[in-house]
């Protein structure tokens, strides 16, 4: 049998099996959107700790993660870094956000800040930039799960169609699942995930120099440059630390904040459950150090490997290695694509309509039709972002790079909301506003970025001061509103 | 500017002693992660347990901090007080 045989086999029995988990774990929950939604509040720690987990592992982790190690060397510890600290916050803000969404049924993120700032205008921007920040993401994804087909059958699958395979199945099993299906193929993919680069981590520095240390002996020798933060620029030059402090900053203060990890809080059963998840999370994170030896290993054996995303496919398909484990390797890659994908498709589908369509165009819809509603959109935005990953040429980049710097400008929210009693719905639009402006403003003229230092900073020096300023200068919520929801 | 309440009134002092350290520790631990401090810690050399001193590094910050939240929440659990839900009706 040819090895192209094997490897598809071995991928279509993973696609299958999530398929399979996915469709059947949707049968408990109910049918409005508390059950597609946010899976009637009951996903206990194990499905948490991976929905969680195998949420944030995407393409990227396991593509470029091993090829920002490769091309820029300790660059890359920024994503170990930020995950660090970054989903503490829910620790000690998570029971409040979940108990709110208990008490007045939430299920996205923007419902609990339109609500404590009495503001649907708030709500209807939280939605855009939700969106904003979802179909790039979305679409790097999808271009991921295109690729890795393209490159283990030599060719054979085109991108699109390899695109079209795995999120043909993702899309199936969301629309007939809802949180339900995120939450059991995530855990199914995440422990898939796991054991892989664990595997391919140790196995591929054994084999390359003989072992983890000696690769590490061999590259201070050889290449120091390569192994003190803050690594190589995109272009080749020295990163600076500007640029390599505020990355973690501004993506640590986004990170607790991305609206479909947000959403997740609402769906824990209860509270020790989330702070667990919590406690537990840095036991996925350290995977990331593993990811990392890939590229590593292949800094002083594959020069040259353009682009640098590729070097895990390349150092795989150099070593002759048995076709099996050239199919686990594309199963495991498409499972990253897959469990970040679904769970971003699946928040976008109940973002357009609880935060923008319901409260700013049809007050009235009810609960039945809200839910047929979530499913339509999640197949036209399923459809965008595919467009955009196989058919346009248009690069999203931009985009992606905006939505990190917006989604920072949210924290500050999350403070006034829960400890500020002053804070105004005026106040935080306005803030969120200037913060938006100087992030795009940035990113446009980026010589405005003082020593490289990331526009979502620059973004938060805007936004406090102003959400703070019109807050004081408009007229104070009323107290038994705000008592609900503030620190008393 | 209105008030400003960090801790629930209702947090007994030593406790609030005790969040505040935890408090404390995640920022020494952001800041020793960024400029000015990781800096001084970010070199290739020494080889600790296979890892490059910068990974090294990094490694421990994020074990010590599953350690120090995991301690967290057996102290909560032990005192009782993992769900405030049982203080308030939120």
């Amino acid at each position: 049998m040819p090895d192209w045989v094997v490897i598809l086999a071995v991928t279509f029995g993973y696609l299958g099996v999530s398929l399979a988990v996915g469709l059947r774990s949707g049968r408990g929950a109910s049918r409005g959107t508390e059950g597609y939604v946010a899976g009637d509040r009951s996903l206990g720690f194990l499905v948490m700790y991976f929905i969680m987990g195998a949420s944030i592992f995407s393409a990227f982790a396991f593509l470029g993660g091993p090829g920002w190690a490769y091309s820029r060397g300790a660059a890359a510890f920024y994503i170990l870094s930020y995950g660090t600290v970054g989903l503490v916050p829910w620790y000690f803000f998570g029971p409040r956000i979940a108990a709110l969404g208990r008490r007045f049924g939430y299920v996205t993120q923007a419902e609990l800040f339109a609500h404590r700032f009495d503001s649907k205008a708030l709500s209807g921007l939280l939605a855009l930039v939700s969106i904003i920040a979802f179909v790039p993401y979305l679409t790097l994804q999808i271009k991921g799960a295109g690729y890795v087909f393209n490159i283990v059958t030599e060719g054979r699958i085109p991108i699109w169609a390899g695109a079209a395979i795995a999120y043909g199945v993702v899309l199936v099993y969301v629309l007939s699942s809802g949180v339900m299906g995120v939450a059991w193929t995530n855990t199914l993919q995440g422990i898939f995930m796991m054991v892989l680069a664990w595997t391919l981590g140790l196995y591929l520095p054994y084999k390359l120099y003989g072992g983890v240390g000696a690769m590490f002996e061999e590259l201070a020798a050889q290449a120091p440059e390569m192994l003190s933060a803050p690594g190589l620029a995109g272009g080749g030059g020295a990163w600076s630390w500007g640029g390599y402090s505020s990355a973690i900053i501004v993506s640590t203060l986004g990170f607790s904040l991305w609206p479909h990890y947000f959403m997740k809080i609402y769906t824990a059963r209860d509270v020790p459950t989330l702070k667990k998840t919590v406690v537990f999370y840095p036991t996925f994170q350290i995977f990331l150090i593993p990811i990392l030896f890939i590229g590593f290993a292949g800094i002083l054996k594959f020069p040259g490997v353009t682009p640098a995303d590729a070097i895990l496919p390349t150092i795989l398909t150099s070593l002759d290695l048995p076709a099996v484990v050239i199919g686990l390797f594309c199963a495991g890659a498409l499972a990253a694509s897959m469990s970040t994908g679904d769970a971003i498709l699946h928040a976008a589908g109940s973002v357009i309509v609880r935060d923008f369509y319901k409260p700013l165009v049809r007050p009235d819809l009810d609960d039945t039709a809200q839910t047929r509603l979530i499913r339509i959109l999640i197949v036209i935005v399923g459809l965008v972002a595919y467009y955009f990953a196989v058919v346009s040429k248009l690069d999203l980049v931009l985009l992606l790079l905006l939505s990190y710097g917006f989604l920072a400008q949210l924290f500050p929210v999350l403070l006034a909301a829960f400890f500020w009693r002053r804070a105004t719905g005026r106040g935080v639009l306005a803030g969120l506003s200037a913060g938006f402006v100087a992030v795009i403003a940035c990113n446009i003229w980026p010589e405005l970025q003082w020593r490289d230092i990331h526009p979502g900073v620059w973004g938060l020096l805007f936004n406090a001061p102003v959400l703070v300023a019109v807050s004081l200068m408009t007229r104070p919520m009323a107290d038994d509103h705000v008592a609900q929801f503030v620190v008393d | 500017m209105g008030s400003l309440r960090v801790f629930s009134s209702r947090l007994a002092n030593r406790d609030r002693r005790i969040y505040g350290a935890v408090a404390v520790y995640f920022g020494v631990v952001f800041a020793a992660m960024l400029w000015p401090i990781y800096p001084l810690f970010s070199r290739a050399r020494p080889i600790l347990f296979g890892l490059p001193f910068s990974l090294f590094y990094l490694a421990v910050l994020l074990l010590l901090s599953f350690a120090v939240l995991g301690g967290l929440y057996l102290w909560e659990a032990r005192r009782g007080r993992l769900d405030p839900g049982h203080e308030r009706d939120l």
